[in-house]
């Protein structure tokens, strides 16, 4: 009797865990969602155009034009620019790009006057922009909706609004040093991307996403826009630094080598583990069945 | 002509039945005495089934590890000492690096064949402990640890631990990034072993992290130190297993009195042999097509660097998992930090669990009352409750497995992080609880299946004359026939003693 009674209980446990283990799933996966989406709100804070010479810690650093040229989008574009705009972008940033909607509250959208082109180009040209959700946490990279004659003519707009910092980058790749850029990317990058350039989850929905393809224009302006979770790397690295950077990302971590064979996705230990189990072991334990049943 | 020894032929008959070898074992007989201890030796018994082999795995894989490893340290130089490294590898070039890892790089791209041994090596070492553990839980499941062989179960967990310890020191050598990372956690682990951990650390490491001194002493542990220790276990471990004989599972002509499978020579040596040959076939496969720990791209250790999506090699994973997924348990007292967050997860957890390990034919014994000496094995579903306890604690270190890659996971399944945190937290408790009773159901069902455990029959359909269909059972398949040994006539080598058999082949000896 107390013994049926004991099982009852331990069953009715078990069956009870059963329904909460995917209850406290959903709501805690509604609860990461809820949050508020972090968003791109700093303003210009000095990152720098060509001429640029910034004084740090006694130190003068100039961003030469030698290593990326920055450019500032044609005027000439501004009104195919303001019509894209209206078109694509005002109803949640609002049509003065300034993050309010019509009928909408004051900081709910990204307020995009004063972020630079770069910060346009790269959002529309990555396909982020226009957002397919616009309550997502982090937009995901897509096939582009805009053409990059397009995306130059919503920068060359906004621009003209506030003209700011940082203009649309051209990297220098063959002044690179890739030795250079492989301890600057392990130093600054790999602990989002991860060091083999792959991206991860992190925190609350947020991720870092893959640098396998992405052209290298679009590295410089995420290093000096800080998209999304991104810290904008404006004074701490010049603009030698970014370009040897970008190097390594194009050239090493977009073609690895892989002279060992083939690279397992580049997950490291997870793929290494179960190639070694379920290959490895696991096609000796088959033989050993083969050879034992052959007795 | 009268000498009766001028042909080839007559003087081969001179020799005796066994030739040119039957005469040198017959002098190193006279001198060592050899005949005895050679006889047992090649009429061990070795009982047929296929389960039997998977330890094997384990000891060829080791033997791959030692002669892999032997032509590593010819290249490796087991130094912190900071050069710049200027090879073939681009990226890495003008770099400030050890020469731990400038000459674990240089042995990969500047040495012939380097670069496939090291990954042999790597591969080796991953099928190494995951034989063990098949292995180990074949073991387990058949009762294999029972009396007399409580002492073997005992050595073959040291041998666990020693393989997953000397694992993790070989990962630690390269001294490249992901590497590092996983010395810098082994060090916080140490520190947060209670009262002596901060000197145990500092005895470790020669002082702080990371120091100079951890590479060469996980070094000369790594190669010198605990593979000896591995190789003196592995030779008691067969020891024993020649000395107590094999068990065996139940079936027509097997009792507690018998072994019945091949001989040693000539069936198993040649099965055996081929084996070693097929494991070493499987890593060189591996370590030639598939690519392992890529130090180049990590690059070298340094403390300020850091990349995501760090996990350790896979028989680590259930530590790392544990720790991931702990609550931040930590708190002030008597003046010092106490991290439970770190003390529970990465020492007491694996404590308990290698304890339980190592009592459980104890525990077992104590639990079921039975003292008894077992040769015969059970299968998996005689013995529901211990089945069950085993596939609780396997799927607890799954579990803890899968959660090492909580962030693969997020990312994979674009799932947030926080949501596989909790997933996994839920899941580590909840599924070890589950997978307990639904063994046991499954046993107690299996149990009562008519001809469970053996395979299905055709059965045959016959049409009369007039037109009627008849289905009749055909007969059990050859291997679940209760089936007479037939012994096989082979060539010996050594004459037998008086009263023992003259033949070898499949046989029945005592014990």
């Amino acid at each position: 009797m107390r013994s049926t009674l004991a099982r009852r209980v331990a069953l009715s446990i078990i069956a009870g865990l059963f329904v909460l283990a995917p209850a406290a799933i959903f709501v805690a996966d509604a609860g990461a969602n809820s949050l508020n989406p972090p968003q791109t709100t700093r303003k210009n804070s000095g990152t720098p155009n060509s001429s640029y010479v910034l004084k740090r810690h006694g130190v003068v650093i100039k961003y030469g034009d030698k290593y990326i040229t920055y450019s500032a989008p044609p005027s000439s574009l501004d009104a195919l620019g303001q019509a894209l705009f209206l078109e694509n972008c005002a109803s949640c940033h609002g049509t003065q790009a300034n993050g309010v909607p019509a009928n909408g509250t004051n900081g709910a959208y990204p307020d995009l006057v004063g972020l630079g082109p770069a910060t346009i180009t790269f959002w529309v040209d990555s396909g982020r922009m226009p957002a397919a959700d616009p309550r997502v946490i982090e937009a995901p990279r897509r096939q582009p909706r805009l053409t990059p004659n397009q995306a130059l003519a919503i920068a060359a707009w906004v621009n003209s609004l506030a003209p700011s910092y940082p203009l649309i980058p051209t990297p220098h790749l063959k002044r690179a040093n890739v030795a250079d850029g492989a301890a600057l990317f392990a130093l600054n990058c790999a602990a989002c991307h991860t060091i083999e350039g792959d991206g991860d989850a992190l925190a609350y929905g947020t991720y870092a996403p893959s640098l396998r393809h992405i052209p290298a224009f679009q590295v410089v302006e995420a290093i000096r826009t800080g998209p999304a979770n991104m810290p904008r790397f404006s004074g701490n690295l010049s603009d030698q630094q970014v370009n040897d950077i970008v190097a390594y990302v194009t050239e090493y971590i977009q073609h690895p080598q892989n002279p060992g064979g083939f690279g397992l996705g580049g997950l490291g230990p997870v793929a290494e583990g179960f190639v070694g189990l379920l290959v490895g072991v696991g096609v000796l334990i088959l033989v050993s069945y083969w050879v034992g049943e052959r007795s | 002509m009268s000498d009766g020894a001028t042909t080839k032929r007559q003087q081969k008959a001179a020799l005796g039945p066994y030739g040119k070898v039957g005469k040198a074992l017959n002098e190193l007989d006279d001198r060592l005495g050899v005949a005895r201890g050679g006889r047992t030796f090649m009429d061990k018994i070795f009982p047929d089934h296929w389960s039997f082999m998977l330890g094997e795995i384990a000891l060829y894989s080791f033997v791959i590890l030692l002669v892999t490893g032997v032509f590593l340290t010819l290249y490796f130089v087991p130094s912190s000492a900071i050069v710049t490294y200027h090879g073939s590898y681009l990226p890495l070039d003008g770099q400030k690096v050890t020469q731990a890892f400038e000459s674990t790089v240089n042995l990969s791209f500047a040495v012939r064949g380097g670069l496939l041994m090291r990954q042999m090596h790597h591969w080796a070492c991953d099928i190494f402990v995951g034989a063990i553990v098949v292995h180990m839980a074949r073991v387990f499941f058949t009762g294999a640890f029972r009396k007399p062989r409580e002492l073997n179960w005992t050595l073959g967990v040291t041998l666990l631990i020693l393989a997953i310890a000397n694992g993790f020191l070989g990962y630690s050598l390269p001294d490249d990034l992901v590497s590092g990372t996983g010395i810098r956690i082994a060090y916080s682990i140490m520190l947060s072993i209670p009262v002596v951990g901060t000197y145990l650390a500092f005895f470790v490491f020669g002082g702080n992290f990371p120091g100079t001194a951890v590479i060469p002493r996980f070094f000369i542990l790594h190669v010198l130190i605990v593979p000896l220790i591995i190789i003196a276990l592995v030779s008691a471990h067969l020891f024993l297993l020649v000395r107590q004989k094999h068990t065996q599972f139940p079936g027509e002509g097997r009792t507690e009195k018998n072994v019945v499978g091949s001989p040693m020579f000539p069936v198993f040596m040649a099965k055996t042999t081929g084996f070693l040959f097929i494991v070493g076939g499987v890593t060189a496969l591996l370590g030639a097509f598939a690519q392992i720990n890529p130090i180049w791209q990590f690059g070298p250790y340094d403390a300020a660097r850091i990349s995501y999506a760090v996990q350790p090699d896979w028989y680590m994973g259930f530590l790392d998992g544990a720790l991931r997924i702990w609550p931040s348990w930590s708190f002030m007292a008597f003046g010092h930090t106490i991290p439970l967050e770190v003390t529970i997860p990465a020492v007491v957890l694996p404590g308990i669990l290698f304890n339980i390990a190592f009592a459980w034919p104890a525990l077992e014994r104590r639990l079921t009352k039975d003292h008894e000496i077992h040769h015969l094995l059970d299968r998996p579903s005689e013995r529901p409750r211990r089945t069950a306890a085993g596939a609780s604690v396997l799927t607890l270190l799954a579990m803890l497995f899968i959660a090492s890659s909580t962030d693969v996971i997020a990312n994979f399944f674009h799932l947030s992080l926080n949501t596989v945190l909790l997933m996994m937290r839920i899941l580590v408790i909840v599924t070890p609880i589950l997978a307990y009773p639904v063994t046991y159901l499954i046993c107690k069902e299996l149990q009562g299946v008519k001809g469970g455990g053996k395979r299905k029959t055709p059965n045959l359909v016959t049409r009369t004359e007039e037109g009627e269909y008849l289905a009749s059972a055909t007969p059990p398949y050859r291997d679940d026939r209760p089936h007479e040994i037939e012994p096989a006539p082979v060539p010996i080598f050594i004459e037998p003693e008086p009263d023992e058999p003259t033949e070898s082949g499949v046989r029945t000896v005592e014990r």
